[in-house]
Order: C-alpha cells, then structure tokens, then sequence
C-alpha cells in the first residue's frame, strides 16, 4: 500500500517526523549504551505521550492568540513564554505518571517531588522550545515566500496598469483645435471637412480599441499617424509639411501602439507650433542588422529641459523595455541644421 | 457704442471662425487680424482697439507674454482649445475666456458682459479715440508675478517701487513685481497722477492720506495702504507747487 503524503496536512507530517526522530535519537543511544528495558519504553512512551499531546494543545493555544501576525518581538518573546509555561506542565504531568507508574529511575527518588518536576521541566523546556523554534521558522519563511509572490502579482498589476494610462493618452487641445478647424472648413471647403472627421474618428476609435491590445503592427500605427498629420496640416496649413520614407518590410512589425503618434504629436507641439513659419516633419522606418529603427525628424531645437519634465519621452522608454525587453532603445537627440531627432530601436524577434 | 476688435491666432481656420461668429453682432468692428504675437503687438499699438480676441498657444509668444509687453492693456477675451486651467489664474472676472469650438451663446454673454463693463467705467472719462502718449488712469494694465495674474487699472496703483531691475506694484492686497525699471514708468505714466517722490517710489497722488513735513526740508507722505513714502527735498518744492493749484 501506498502512502500518498501530499494528503496529509504538513502539521501532522512535521509533528509525527518530528517526535518520530525523537524517539529514533533516544532509542539509538539507549541502545548503544544497553539501555533499552521495560522500564526505559514505559518512561518514553509517557514523555512521547505527554509531548504530543501538549505540544499539539500549544499549537491550538498559539493559533488562538494569533501570535504569528504579530510583530516580531512579540512574537519571539510569545513563543519563549509560551515554551516555558507549557514546559512547567509538562514537567508536572510527566512528573506525575512517572511516580504513578513506578516509571522512576532510582537517583530520582532519592530527589525530592519539586526537584522532578522541575528536572522534567527543564527538559521539556528545550525539546518545546526546538519544536516551537521549527514552527516559528516553517510559518516566517512560507510567509515572506508569500509575500515575494504578492510582490511580484503587484508589480506585474502596476505594468500593465502603467502601459494601460501612456495608451488612452490623447491631447484633448488637439481634439478641440481640430473641431475648430473643422467646423470652419464646412463652409470653405465641405468636401476637406468630411474628409476631416473621417480622420477624427479614425484617431480616436483607435485611441479607444488600442486600450486592449499591447501592440500593433506599424501599419495601423501609420494609418493613425497620417490621418493625425492630415488634421494637423489643416489646422497649421502651409505652414506644416509631411516626409515619409516607410520601408515596406517593416509594416507588420509590432509597435507599441499609439508609441510613433505620441512621438509625432511631441515633433508638432514642440517643433513646429513653436515656429511662425512652421517647418517640416520626417517620419522613417527601416530594418537592419536585426534592428528595426523608427525615425521622427522635426525642424527646431531641442529643449534642455525637456528629459526632466517629459512624462512622454521617460514612458515611451519604459514601455520599449516592458515590452521588447532593455535590447530596445530610445533616444532624442538634436542634429545639425536645426533638426530634432527622435530614434526608436526594437530588435527583431 | 461700437467697439474696435483685434482677432489674435496662428490659425487662418480659428480666425475666420471667430470672424463668422461675430458677424452676428454690429456692435463690434473687427479692424484687424494677427497671426503671432510680434504682429499684434504692432497693430495694437497702431490701431488701439478697445478689444482683443487672444489666442493662448501661439509660435514664440503666448497670449500672456504679448500681454506682459504692452503698456496699455485693451480688453481682453482669451480664445483657447483647452488651456481653461491657465486662466484660473486670474481673479474672477478680471477677464473672460471663450473654449474652442466656441459656442455662439458664450460669446453672446462674454460681449454682453463687456458692455456692461464699459457703461460703469466709461462714464466721466473722455479722449478714449484721442491720441495720447501717457497713460491714463482708466488705462489697465496686465501683471503676471508666477502663477498668478491680474488685470489692473491705473487708478488701482497707490504706489511703485523699484527693486533692482523690477519694480513692485502696490495695488489692494497685492504686490508683484514687473519686469519694468522705474525710469522708464515714470516716462509712460500721466505726471498729473503718478508722482515721482525720491529715486525709489512713484506714488498716485489720489491715494495719498496724509502730508507729513520731514527732515531736511523733505515731506513724508502716508498712502491709503499704510505706505509711508519719503519726498525728497528737491521732489517736495515740486510737490508743493502741483498740489497748491
């Protein structure tokens, strides 16, 4: 017959392993030294009887005062006391039987009762505190195994939490400039109108889908974009203009989305509004070395304050490595010529 | 009383939009249209309109940094997307803003409540069309100190005091600091009115309470605020000749 250990709860395991080693321990010496006669079993089925009766009432008493959620000093002065006050009645118990039984050795009746009791105790005293020490050290580390566990429950929540609140990011001062330019289009130009809201209700049905998905391929990402830069050109008309230089290969790769029009949208409020005479936005993508690249090009100068206050470009890093892991690189740098440059770099695969 | 109006915006749409709108009322003649902040500096000071429709957002200079720059304020209504959290700066109903797209029934409240504005300050006042070099006390001016901004009057302003490059407005509880030298105050300001009592204060002679006589030959004049300012000797002949006729 089989015994199916993983069925009995693991208190009872460590309590029959625990008094069974002790009387492994015990018998093995007694029988090295010749000891083992009806008076040594008799005396150690009582101390083993008594033990695990009292240790397992212990076990009750330290449940009922919930000492293991306590704080730790508490705790350890909690388990000591109780060692000792268990260990005096035990002490006692077995005291007790011994005389009741005749199970007395004869130098212990030369003692008086007091002196037995307080041998017994003694003695108890360290086997109660061992297995109190075991118990205490069993529940301390299956409880910080539990909270490492919770940790890490938590720190998964909070990414997709954080990757959640950079998706449903749209600039509400673009949405309502756009309405604006809209509704003066209606009468000036109806047929650049319709295909105004069109485009409005592209970017902002996909703001909403995208909430599910973690990434895209950059081909929805670019019908986003160019739809968002179709409305941008109206609101800041000749004085905006566009450059793509897509490489086909790259349109099914995954992209984080809304990632490339928030680096879009940036190019717009910092470069091109920030200029009276606007200035030109170039947008490329390419693949090499098992690297693909995303390029955002604006005319304008690049802001020193801009790494410490750009919530954008700190989330738009985290997010590459959440996702593609630290091999994917974000970087924002200004070139020659006045041209502000922002480089994504996600390896392939 | 019909009533002159710059529009003020980097977009041609946003413009034309709010030209539409206010074909609706006669009673404002848009006489000019800007489209960033250099330009419209130049127009207002060249047509002086009573109004201005003034976008927030602009290339190189935002609606707040046009107004920082000029000496006369008109009336202002800011026109913005989504910038309503910038003008909770303002003390209530210093101005009034109107959110692009702009509703028609908003703008109907913002004119209305500009005419009420004019009847209770205009009374009394005269020369509005005529072409003055100085400042008048019905003239307002805009003062930005950090976060907070005020559209003041002249006729608000006991006192101005420099400090360093700045100088330090004194007008009911406050007093922020303009990036604006003394001198060159005392050169925009109606002599009349705002008196220049030693190197560091101009004071506005209507908010002086008492006339003390001071050392040397000096005066020490105490403002409706609790100022007390010192007149120089050479200041206090001047004082005593304006202030005998």
């Amino acid at each position: 017959m089989k015994l199916n250990f993983k069925h009995i709860p693991k208190y009872w395991l460590f309590q029959l392993l625990g008094w069974g080693f002790f009387i492994a321990i015990n018998t093995f010496f007694a029988a090295t030294f010749n000891q083992i006669d009806n008076l040594y079993i008799g005396r150690l089925t009582t101390f083993v009887g008594v033990g695990f009766l009292m240790s397992h009432i212990m076990r009750l008493l330290i449940k009922k005062v919930s000492l293991l959620s306590r704080p730790l000093n508490t705790q350890i002065f909690g388990f000591i006391l109780i060692s000792l006050v268990i260990a005096i009645i035990v002490g006692a118990t077995e005291t007790y039987l011994t005389i009741l039984f005749g199970l007395e050795y004869k130098e212990e009746i030369k003692l008086g009762i007091s002196q037995q009791i307080i041998g017994n105790s003694f003695y108890s005293f360290i086997y109660l505190f061992i297995w109190n020490c075991i118990y205490f050290i069993f529940h301390y580390v299956s409880e910080s195994r539990k909270q490492q566990v919770d940790t890490l429950k938590l720190e998964t929540l909070v990414k997709s939490l954080e990757l959640k609140t950079i998706k449903a990011h749209i600039n509400p001062h673009f949405i309502f400039n756009a309405m604006n330019s809209i509704r003066a289009l209606i009468d000036e130009n109806p047929e650049r109108a319709r295909h105004a809201i069109t485009a409005l209700s592209n970017i902002l049905r996909s703001s909403m889908l995208t909430d599910q998905q973690e990434t895209i391929s950059l081909e929805k990402e670019m019908k986003i974009v160019q739809d968002y830069l179709a409305l941008e050109q109206i609101r800041f008309e000749d004085r905006l203009s566009v450059i793509y230089d897509i490489d086909d290969e790259t349109l099914d790769n995954p992209v984080p989305p809304m990632m490339l029009q928030m680096l879009v949208e940036n190019a717009i409020k910092h470069g091109i509004s920030k200029s009276v005479n606007g200035g030109e936005i170039k947008i490329s993508s390419s693949e090499s070395e098992g690297l693909f690249q995303l390029v955002v090009q604006n005319t304008g100068n690049l802001d020193k304050k801009i790494n410490h206050e750009g919530f954008g470009l700190q989330s738009t890093e985290n997010r590459l490595s959440l996702l593609f892991g630290t091999a994917a690189k974000f970087s924002i740098s200004e070139k020659e010529n006045s041209i502000v440059e922002a480089r994504v770099i996600i390896p392939l695969n | 009383m019909k009533k002159t109006a710059l529009i003020i915006d980097d977009e041609r749409l946003a413009r034309n939009e709010l030209k539409k709108l206010l074909q609706d009322f006669p009673e404002i003649e848009i006489i000019g249209e800007a489209m960033n902040a250099g330009e419209a500096k130049t127009l207002i000071s060249e047509l002086r309109p009573d109004l201005i429709f003034l976008d927030i957002q602009m290339p190189e200079k935002t609606g707040f940094e046009l107004l920082e720059e000029l000496d006369r304020v008109p009336f202002v209504i800011f026109t913005t997307a989504h910038d309503e959290f910038a003008l909770k700066a303002f003390e209530v109903n210093a101005m009034d803003y109107l959110l692009k797209p702009i509703d028609p029934q908003r703008l109907t409240d913002a004119i209305q409540k500009l005419s009420l504005v004019d009847e209770k300050e205009t009374v009394g006042i005269d020369g509005k069309n005529e072409l003055r070099t100085s400042l008048s006390e019905s003239d307002q001016v805009f003062v930005k100190d950090g976060e907070k901004c005020w559209f003041v009057k002249l006729a608000e302003i006991r006192l101005f005091e420099s400090v360093g490059n700045y100088a330090r407005v004194f007008f009911g509880q406050n007093r922020p600091l303009i990036l604006k030298s003394l001198n060159s105050l005392e050169e925009r300001l109606d002599q009349k009115i705002f008196f220049r009592a030693n190197r560091k204060h101009i004071v506005n002679l209507r908010m002086i309470e008492k006339v003390e006589p001071f050392f040397n030959g000096g005066l020490l004049l105490e403002i409706k605020g609790g100022e007390k300012i010192e007149v120089s000797r050479r200041q206090a002949v001047r004082f005593k000749e304006m202030m005998s006729l």
